[in-house]
């Protein structure tokens, strides 16, 4: 497979404030590859979760740089991050964070409105499709506090794919469910990036999670200490100084 | 855009919708404010319109008098203007007291268009009857002419204007002057004027109590006999004139002045002190509703601050979502506008039953019940509503400002 990174970090780095100032993600190299499940594992406090919306353009790092395509993202305004994540980001989080005052299939229309380049009726079929997938159609017109915790995951991943992003990022989207519903997940996210293509990556410290990944990044106190390619060989092992 | 906005909007009416306990309190502090408010100024300007209304009807818009603002300059200054000449201890010419070509001041108050003229002579007499003296001030007019000019036919009792032409030795004075005369209409009353001629006078008519400027010491004669009895045939030394539009007397004032020399005082000029108070009212009653549109915008301020603090969770997940700072700013300075709007409405419903209220109320001035004056201009409204919009939307951006500077990563990472 000779496919392009779809994402790549060189020297990423984020340091708080402070003096000296404490380091949350430590010049971390790394490359995303598309159609790939990638997992950042790591002990509590190691940093991924720092890294992984560092690469979600949802915290802006202090150093390093950040390509899209090949594209520095870390000179863009704050308006045109949101506008990349809006086209091609999807987030899951630990916590459903679905809008309580919102039914599933509106939950699921928000970034489909925001983005505004379907008529409503395709914006509402294409909801419906993408709950049917979770297989929560009938559940569309259901406002989360009437959902079980495995459905409203379902329905913020189905979210997340709406303005079908090349980039799913996870951060333990498994860790509120079940062994049933967090291996259910995990499958979507497999599929998304085997069979959809789309660059997956998510971060766990559920080990059996990180088995299914095709790529497994280890970190330790901000650094990324290994990457494993679990299809085949190790890629590479980084240690940067 | 359009979608983009309906999207911004549909978020901030769901947030609005969950916590309807605070979305009242804040409308409701709105609408009690904006109902005052236009409540209040419907009493404070409607009654100011109709004091300045009796400014101006009381008398002639303006009063052209064979005054002087100045001495007539002396023949040495006149032919030297810029010669350094003081003058001193001179005699001024004896003039005869009257306006000088009045006919030609009448003529060109005629040519403004809507304007009416008419020509008075005034003077004093004295009233006597048993023994005692009652100064008065004569003023002879015109009728017919004088009808149209002030509103004094409008404030008779017992009789009309026109009764001077028809009874010899007419007489209009104050009811007051004729109970303290204990004369009423068709009893007769010796005058007396300056120069000792002494007439007896019929009363026509009553001017009504409660219009000390037009009746308290004054009487309305025919011009003619006026003059006979003043012993100034022929003069007259004021004319009053109504103009169509009665703001425009000061600079019709100053024209007349400029042309014939004369004084001629507008209306604004005799009640500049008035006319002042009544500004000192304004600033005090702008300054009072002022205050109370401010207070009720603090309503917005709280709700839509706890609005802010209730979903910064939400707010972080629409950020990393995709929508922008702006977005998120925008969505609760809607909800501060859905606000006041909300209260707007109800302010002016609140505010036109106040109205309707006030308006029914009856009271009686000398006799004659009366309502409170108002003003129910749809100006009022349009102002209230301006304000608290204002008010409303400054009260909502600085919460907003706030919502858009929520760093989602904390939220998002550590969430409840």
């Amino acid at each position: 497979m000779s496919e392009e990174p779809v994402l790549i970090a060189h020297h990423l780095r984020r340091e708080l404030a402070g003096d000296p100032p404490p380091v949350l993600v430590a010049d971390a190299d790394l490359a995303i590859m598309p159609g790939k499940f990638t997992a950042i594992v790591g002990p509590s406090g190691c940093g991924k979760s720092s890294l992984l919306y560092l690469l979600g353009l949802i915290d802006r790092p202090t150093g390093g740089q950040l390509l899209l395509d090949g594209h520095d993202l870390l000179t863009l305004s704050g308006d045109e991050r949101a506008q990349i994540r809006l086209e091609h980001f999807g987030f899951v989080f630990q916590f459903h964070f679905l809008l309580p005052e919102f039914s599933a299939l509106e939950n699921v229309m928000l970034p489909l409105r925001r983005l505004g380049r379907l008529s409503p009726r395709a914006m509402k079929d294409r909801a419906m499709a993408l709950l049917g997938e979770v297989g929560l159609a009938e559940k569309a017109g259901k406002l989360p506090e009437r959902l079980s915790g495995g459905e409203r995951q379902r329905v913020a991943i189905a979210r997340a794919l709406a303005n079908n992003p090349r980039l799913v990022l996870g951060d333990e989207p498994t860790g509120n469910l079940d062994s049933v519903n967090s291996a259910r997940v995990v499958d979507m996210f497999r599929d998304l990036a085997h069979n959809q293509g789309r660059a997956v990556v998510c971060v766990t410290h559920d080990p059996a999670i990180a088995e299914k990944a095709d790529i497994r990044v280890t970190m330790l106190d901000g650094r990324v200490t290994e990457v494993r390619d679990q299809t085949g060989a190790t890629q590479s092992a980084t240690s940067a100084t | 855009m359009i979608d983009r906005l309906s999207l911004l909007v549909h978020i901030a009416a769901r947030h609005l919708l969950v916590r309807r306990r605070q979305t009242l309190v804040a409308t409701s502090g709105v609408a009690v404010g904006v109902g005052f408010f236009l409540a209040v100024s419907a009493l404070m300007v409607g009654s100011q319109n109709d004091f300045v209304r009796q400014l101006i009807d009381v008398a002639p818009h303006i009063t052209i008098s064979d005054e002087l603002r100045s001495p007539p300059p002396q023949p040495g200054v006149q032919a030297m203007p810029d010669g350094a000449v003081e003058l001193h201890g001179y005699k001024i010419r004896n003039e005869v007291r009257g306006l000088k070509d009045w006919q030609r001041i009448l003529a060109s108050v005629s040519a403004i268009p809507g304007a009416v003229g008419s020509p008075s002579l005034s003077g004093a007499v004295t009233l006597r009857m048993g023994g005692r003296d009652e100064p008065l001030g004569i003023v002879g007019i015109e009728p017919g002419i004088e009808a149209k000019v002030s509103n004094v036919a409008d404030k008779l009792r017992y009789g009309r204007l026109e009764d001077l032409e028809r009874v010899q030795g007419g007489l209009i004075i104050g009811e007051d002057m004729a109970r303290r005369l204990g004369r009423s209409k068709g009893d007769i009353v010796a005058a007396t004027s300056a120069n000792g001629s002494t007439r007896s006078l019929r009363i026509v008519a009553l001017v009504k109590k409660g219009n000390s400027q037009l009746g308290g010491s004054t009487g309305y004669m025919l011009l003619r006999e006026a003059q006979s009895l003043l012993g100034r045939p022929f003069i007259i030394n004021r004319i009053g004139i109504k103009l169509s539009d009665a703001y425009a007397a000061q600079d019709v004032a100053k024209g007349l002045e400029a042309t014939y020399g004369y004084k001629a005082e507008s209306w604004q000029e005799r009640s500049a002190d008035f006319l002042a108070l009544l500004l000192t009212r304004n600033v005090i009653m702008y300054t009072v509703v002022s205050a109370i549109l401010l207070v009720a915008s603090f309503g917005i301020y709280t709700a839509v601050s706890n609005s802010v603090a209730d979903k910064r969770r939400d707010i972080a997940i629409l950020r990393s979502m995709g929508f922008s700072q702006g977005d998120l700013q925008l969505i609760f300075v809607m909800e501060g506008l859905a606000l006041a709007c909300i209260g707007i409405l109800l302010g002016w419903c609140l505010g036109w039953g106040l109205m309707q209220v006030l308006g029914s109320l009856e009271f009686s001035v000398g006799g004659d019940p009366q309502h409170i004056p108002l003003d129910q201009s749809p100006r009022q409204y349009l102002v209230a509503a301006a304000a608290s919009l204002a008010a409303g939307v400054v009260a909502a951006w600085l919460p907003a400002r706030k919502a858009s500077r929520v760093d989602p990563v904390d939220i998002l990472r550590g969430a409840v």
